[in-house]
């Protein structure tokens, strides 16, 4: 038996899962789904794009240059003795990794050989192994990933957009980096960064599916290197609540013209909670959803297609909504997104409407427990800002018609910018 | 498997798969018809159209408004080509009655939905109604133009039409920019009757238990319409060797340019026949493992991404990568260097237990999936029982060595697609 500190969470659906600390720190979030054959693990730490002023244990503030998440995800598949995706080669397990703005995830799914997989996973992480060599060569690999999504319009146009909201915030940057950016990393850089964030005070494991609790919290305790725990303290960003410019345009190889709007949040603290995220998501659904007149509107008026969509993008020290399409008038799409909030403001909305979409999202909420990997990843944002999995389940039984207006204040109009992909003349 | 499959009428089956571990019902309505020039773009409306309104649900706000109070029920449509047959295909995917709060009967009633509109659609007099042909058509056509936007499914797309020019399997799934504008609302009617009147049917149901009386209904509805004619079999053209490779180069405004080359293969059937080739291609470029990952983009750097596939119905393997323009040719050479490398049996044991144990891990993950195992069973419409995931795992660890380099030596190039950027960049 291990001596962690374990918390169990229940909920009224069936479904229950572990919470368990390491006296390193280390978060471990254990869902066991024992009717399942498949298992999905993810090691992750909280460090991303946006993290690119440090200190670390009250050092001095150290900027490295931007896109270094990234290539270190890169080169961590790599150890001295060979790289790890040819370790789950001999187990059968499918791995991969990810960086966003704010967390590097490192993951394997698999519907045999589990402990061996997550022996793997917890080793390959805790091994960096970079030289000079192999820094050059991936240089070159990302710099072609770069160009690839220079070329392409889906990223362009949310990149030109958060470039135009945000003067200083580094999620104005792609989470690659730039080819000038990467050029300056070398491996010395790359084990400072590693030695701050992929400490296990600053790491979690969320791992979902036909395992049994106990015998991965034993294989977890003693897999995890014992090193001191670190205090990280990330760069204050000082980011305005102006916008630098309110449209961007850029012409690229495309049909039709895509666009990104975005509105600014004002924000008095760097994170959002649960119940505010909920109540955006249930807002966004009744201006724009299927179900709207608005979406009704521009469908039957030839103004978006299937492609249209909005999220709410928000992480440390940034939020804003954003909607997202096709649409041979962008100008005009936007004037009437900018209409309909303005009209609701005054108006509120049909509160069948309201209730329909609170009980549409209800069942997402449910049906959202059927992915092993899907729940991995969202047992990922409990561990990122400390929420219980279940939360959501009971913030769409309780949320009220109120709650959800009040958080009109998400828009602001002066604060919005529009980007657009125009297709090239011939 | 046999078992599992009820006959509804001439042409027309129910397959129920029993899945316990979801929280939700899939039903899906699945309707194959040969796949012509002259009418994919009409039946590959059919199924955006049908899903968009009906006769009880006129607008999409109405039909949306009953989906968010059926607890979010989940309406899909899609237009796909399987071998040389388009499949339309429309589902709903609700969740279990007992996550209701008070008590209502979802499945039952998204069932229902979902029936009214594939067989009481919104029309008058004969035709669709103008308004919403002509937001479907508008929608068609953004889309088939949009491909153009994402180079790498459009470079693919390209490849097919280059390497099946003349034949079924060259016609794209939508049909064109053309051939929509022709649809009417009269015509798009004929195909709809044609559809529930010709096309091989397959209703899917992925559920703890098999709804109550839902295939006798159907039945009995399609027991109204006339099915002589109805297609009872599914049979798709191997692809044939090229008698000299072809090749063809167009220039886009772009920074990276893709390489895509098809090759033609001598196993060409269903998951049992053509078990080798699936191994073959993930050794060949499947996987991190594979000879094209690991030499092509890992140890020469010749190309961001490199990956190998096949379409075991046609017979036909593609490899697929971004590479810098002036790399292109080396690119292509080393692809063909790795090919010959597998024809040679001169991959490791390392790599052939890899891809065994890879590929059945993932089989076996697939009843995980409601929507995987759905779309699993509407790609198998070729066969007469359907193989299980698991039975497929079964033939793959069968596979040996020899097999797969006579899997490899089957495989001739066929037509290399490259979509470049401009020369003067």
């Amino acid at each position: 038996m291990n001596n962690m500190k374990k918390q169990l969470f229940e909920s009224p659906i069936g479904e229950s899962y572990v919470l368990a600390e390491h006296e390193s720190g280390l978060k471990i979030y254990i869902m066991e789904k024992p009717q399942y054959k498949s298992s999905f693990a993810i090691f992750g730490t909280k460090y991303g794009s946006i993290d690119t002023c440090f200190s670390k244990n009250g050092g001095e503030q150290v900027c490295v240059p931007e896109g270094i998440a990234h290539f270190l995800e890169h080169k961590l598949f790599e150890s001295e003795d060979g790289d790890a995706f040819s370790k789950y080669a001999k187990t059968g397990a499918s791995a991969n990794a990810f960086t966003s703005f704010d967390r590097t995830c490192y993951l394997f799914s698999c519907s045999d050989k589990f402990y061996e997989n997550l022996g793997i996973l917890l080793s390959f992480v805790q091994s960096p192994y970079f030289t000079e060599a192999t820094v050059k060569k991936e240089q070159g690999i990302i710099g072609q990933e770069i160009r690839m999504y220079d070329d392409s319009p889906s990223w362009r146009v949310m990149f030109n957009m958060l470039m135009q909201m945000y003067h200083s915030h580094p999620v104005r940057i792609d989470i690659a980096g730039t080819t000038e950016s990467i050029a300056q990393i070398d491996s010395s850089l790359l084990y400072k960064c590693y030695e701050t964030f992929y400490n296990p005070s600053n790491m979690f494991i969320c791992i979902v599916g036909n395992i049994d609790t106990d015998k991965v919290l034993s294989q977890i305790e003693k897999g995890i290197l014992n090193v001191a725990p670190v205090t990280i303290e990330r760069g204050e960003i000082n980011e305005p609540q102006t916008v630098v410019s309110n449209y961007v345009e850029q012409k690229l190889e495309v049909a039709m013209p895509m666009f990104c709007l975005g509105f600014k949040q004002k924000i008095a603290s760097p994170y959002r909670r649960l119940k505010s995220k909920v109540c955006v998501a249930l807002l966004l659904q009744i201006i724009c959803g299927d179900a709207s007149p608005l979406y009704e509107k521009l469908m039957n008026e030839g103004l978006i297609n299937d492609d249209f969509d909005c999220e709410y993008f928000t992480g440390r020290d940034y939020a804003a909504v954003i909607f997202e399409g096709e649409s041979r008038e962008p100008k005009v799409v936007a004037e009437e997104i900018k209409k309909e909030i303005a009209r609701i403001r005054v108006e509120g909305v049909d509160k069948k409407l309201f209730s329909a979409v609170k009980c549409g999202m209800y069942g997402d909420a449910i049906r959202r427990f059927n992915s092993v990997e899907g729940l991995a990843m969202r047992l990922v944002d409990c561990a990122m800002f400390d929420y219980d999995l279940f939360e959501e389940l009971r913030l769409l039984k309780t949320v009220t018609y109120d709650d959800v207006m009040r958080r009109l204040d998400v828009f602001d109009e002066d604060n919005a910018v529009l980007s657009v992909i125009n297709p090239r003349e011939k | 498997m046999a078992d599992m499959i009820t006959k509804l009428a001439k042409g027309a089956e129910g397959l129920f798969i029993k899945n316990e571990r979801f929280n939700t019902n899939i039903i899906s309505f699945n309707f194959y018809l040969p796949l012509k020039e002259e009418t994919a773009a009409l039946n590959a409306l059919l199924p955006f159209i049908l899903t968009s309104c009906g006769s009880q649900y006129p607008s999409f706000s109405k039909l949306n408004y009953k989906l968010n109070k059926l607890y979010g029920a989940e309406l899909s449509a899609s237009a796909e080509k399987v071998g040389d047959y388009q499949l339309l295909k429309m589902s709903v995917s609700v969740i279990e009655d007992r996550f209701t709060l008070d008590g209502e009967e979802l499945s039952k009633q998204a069932i229902e939905l979902l029936t009214s509109l594939i067989f009481e659609p919104s029309v008058e007099d004969n035709a669709f109604l103008s308004v919403d042909v002509e937001r479907e058509k508008r929608k068609a056509i953004e889309h088939i133009e949009g491909e153009i936007s994402e180079k790498r499914t459009y470079a693919r797309k390209r490849l097919i039409e280059e390497m099946y020019q003349g034949e079924d399997y060259g016609v794209s799934k939508c049909g064109t920019i053309d051939t929509v504008k022709d649809i009417t609302c009269t015509s798009l009617y004929g195909a709809w009757q044609n559809m529930l009147s010709r096309a091989f049917l397959r209703v899917n149901v992925v559920a703890r238990s098999m709804p109550a009386g839902l295939f006798d209904t159907l039945s009995q509805r399609l027991s109204s319409i006339d099915r002589q004619q109805a297609i009872e079999h599914l049979s798709t053209k191997a692809t044939a060797k090229a008698k000299e490779v072809k090749t063809v180069c167009e220039r886009f405004d772009v920074a990276q340019g893709k390489l895509v080359m098809g090759f033609s293969s001598e196993l060409a059937g269903d998951d049992k026949t053509a078990a080798a080739l699936t191994v073959m291609c993930d050794i060949f470029g499947g996987a991190p493992y594979s000879r094209l990952f690991t030499n092509v983009r890992e140890k020469m750097s010749l190309c961001y991404y490199c990956s190998a596939s096949a379409v075991k119905v046609k017979g036909m393997i593609m490899v697929d990568s971004g590479v810098e323009a002036a790399n292109a040719d080396k690119a292509q050479s080393e692809i063909l260097n790795q090919l010959d490398i597998m024809k040679r049996g001169e991959f490791s044991d390392f790599e052939f237990e890899s891809s065994i144990k890879g590929i059945i891990d993932s089989l076996n993950s697939y009843n995980d999936s409601q929507r995987l195992i759905d779309v699993w069973y509407s790609l198998k419409a070729h066969d007469e029982i359907p193989y299980s995931p698991e039975q497929v795992a079964g033939f793959i660890s069968a596979v040996s060595r020899e097999d797969v380099i006579r899997a490899a030596e089957g495989a001739q190039l066929h037509t290399v697609y490259k979509l470049m950027p401009q020369e003067t960049r």
